[in-house]
């Protein structure tokens, strides 16, 4: 079972020193059942605190946020979502296979919800068999951000949020996860919502982009990705993925203040 | 092979201080024989006759500051332990926790101790009181640090996954904090040596303590060094008892996770 995310009106405001900060101010946000969806924007846009919104780590200022009609804090109960943080954030005294099932003993092993794969089966999906019994110091960052995949997968989660989850690693690494994350995805067929600020990595991982503004935090378009599944590098030469990613540019900086010659065949930047 | 390669890392580890050690020890004898020293500084070589010459002096008087510091440093550790833990668990508590440690931290022991000893009476449980009193502190405070020490990020987990309090503790708190759980004990363990040798001062018939003072009355220098290396040895091995059990116990890298934020 998977659920869809809606988010409807909502506003966030933190005290700061002395002034209120609008981190967030009136953002609607729809991912259907199923879907890939990514949000996009510069820093401080308040696009984390959404995400921690739809975790049910805060709660909204105002409007509210439900997972296919219910509360998060609902969802969360249910053990519904699964969060990768940006820092793999294992917990540094268990072994691999011990991270992963972190999830199952918090829930208690007899829980009807647990993901159809055992454990050790997530690990090897992650490409980490013959680690279980490793401790996250004596792995690479990529490595163990991989772990924290399989610890999110593990309860089968209906939502899973995703935030920057690659954010620390190499170029090549990061393209390599990102791939090996949307094979994961459409396995599990769980709704995803990422949050990135790479334009490609939005476009090539989902099939939309919300762009957010800063100041206040606001979902600023919405842009669709027609391409297929499953994705392959080759794709990102496509004319179409091009498209996507101008547009998402535009959303970003507005038409006018793009450089001239940026057309189609130009280099797409870095992740 | 395995017990070789352990043998290999100890000595590796161990021959730099003992050579200084050596070294010292030998400056000393070479430096209080050649009469660069004043007469009442003795050689270590006197100090080591005074051992020799009467074993009852150490067996005696070792052994009984030894269990009266472990003692109060028992009891110091368990009532600091679960008093920090409702510190940080009840939020109201954390001022008076603290502010209680920290004064009963800065009393002055010399002057306590005799105080104390009209109250109490100045046996054993004098030494043992008094050696909680110096210890607890370490205690309390790093027990304090440690289950506020994991981060934010792993906190979020935890909740994202609606782990009870209970479980929050279990999985997450309890372990982050045993590094600085470990820190504290270590730094108590020659408090309470300190704290028990004290407390003697203040009219005990046996212990180092006790020893101690009757050989600064009695004018005997070498008694007095003896008894002042003995301090030293008492108080070293304490903080190298749980030095050892931290190694076995704290078998991954604290940290090494949030090392990897960017």
């Amino acid at each position: 079972m998977s659920r869809d995310i809606k988010v409807d009106h909502v506003t966030m405001v933190f005290e700061g020193r002395g002034q209120p900060v609008i981190a967030l101010e009136k953002v609607d946000l729809h991912v259907p059942t199923g879907r890939f969806a990514s949000i996009i924007g510069p820093s401080g846009c308040g696009k984390s605190t959404l995400l921690r919104l739809v975790a049910d780590v805060m709660q909204p200022f105002a409007g509210s946020v439900t997972l296919s009609g219910v509360s998060p804090r609902k969802a969360r109960h249910e053990h519904a979502i699964g969060f990768v943080f940006q820092s793999p954030t294992l917990l540094p005294w268990r072994t691999v296979r011990q991270n992963v099932e972190l999830p199952l003993d918090v829930v208690g092993r007899k829980s009807t919800r647990r993901s159809a794969k055992t454990p050790d089966e997530l690990i090897e999906l992650v490409g980490l068999k013959g680690f279980e019994g490793a401790l996250p110091h004596e792995l690479s960052g990529g490595m163990q951000q991989r772990v924290a995949i399989a610890r999110a997968l593990v309860l089968e989660p209906d939502v899973l949020l995703l935030d920057e989850p690659f954010g620390a690693l190499d170029e090549i690494t990061r393209q390599r996860m990102n791939i090996e994350l949307l094979r994961i995805w459409a396995e599990s067929g769980t709704t995803a919502l990422l949050v990135t600020h790479s334009i490609a990595e939005a476009v090539f991982m989902s099939d939309e982009v919300h762009v957010m503004s800063a100041r206040p935090g606001r979902i600023s378009g919405v842009v669709d990705v027609p391409l297929a599944r499953p994705r392959t590098l080759d794709m990102m030469r496509t004319q179409n993925f091009y498209d996507c990613v101008n547009r998402v540019r535009d959303g970003l900086f507005g038409r006018d203040a793009e450089p001239a010659e940026h057309g189609a065949g130009a280099p797409v930047e870095a992740w | 092979m395995a017990a070789a390669g352990t043998l290999q890392r100890t000595w590796a580890a161990s021959w730099r201080p003992l050579t200084t050690l050596v070294v010292l020890i030998a400056a000393a004898e070479i430096a209080q024989r050649a009469g660069l020293l004043p007469v009442f500084v003795p050689s270590p070589g006197q100090v080591l006759a005074e051992a020799i010459q009467d074993p009852r002096l150490i067996t005696e008087n070792v052994g009984q500051t030894a269990w009266r510091a472990a003692a109060g440093y028992g009891i110091a550790a368990s009532i600091a332990i679960v008093a920090a833990s409702a510190a940080v668990l009840v939020r109201p508590l954390y001022g008076p926790v603290y502010n209680l440690g920290v004064t009963l931290h800065s009393i002055p022991i010399i002057a306590l101790a005799p105080l104390l000893a009209t109250w109490i009476g100045n046996g054993s449980q004098l030494q043992i009181a008094i050696a909680a009193l110096t210890s607890q502190f370490a205690m309390l405070v790093g027990t304090i640090q440690g289950l506020r020490a994991a981060d934010e990020r792993q906190r979020e987990l935890l909740h994202v996954l609606s782990a009870t309090r209970l479980q929050m503790l279990r999985y997450l708190l309890v372990p982050s904090a045993l590094p600085y759980l470990f820190a504290g004990l270590k730094i108590a363990a020659p408090s309470a040596v300190l704290g028990a040798i004290t407390a003697e001062w203040a009219g005990a018939d046996r212990g180092v303590g006790a020893m101690m003072l009757y050989a600064l009355f009695a004018y005997d220098p070498p008694k007095v060094w003896l008894s002042v290396v003995l301090t030293c040895l008492l108080a070293a091995s304490g903080y190298g008892l749980f030095a050892a059990i931290e190694r076995v116990a704290i078998f991954w890298e604290p940290g090494a996770t949030l090392a990897d934020q960017p």
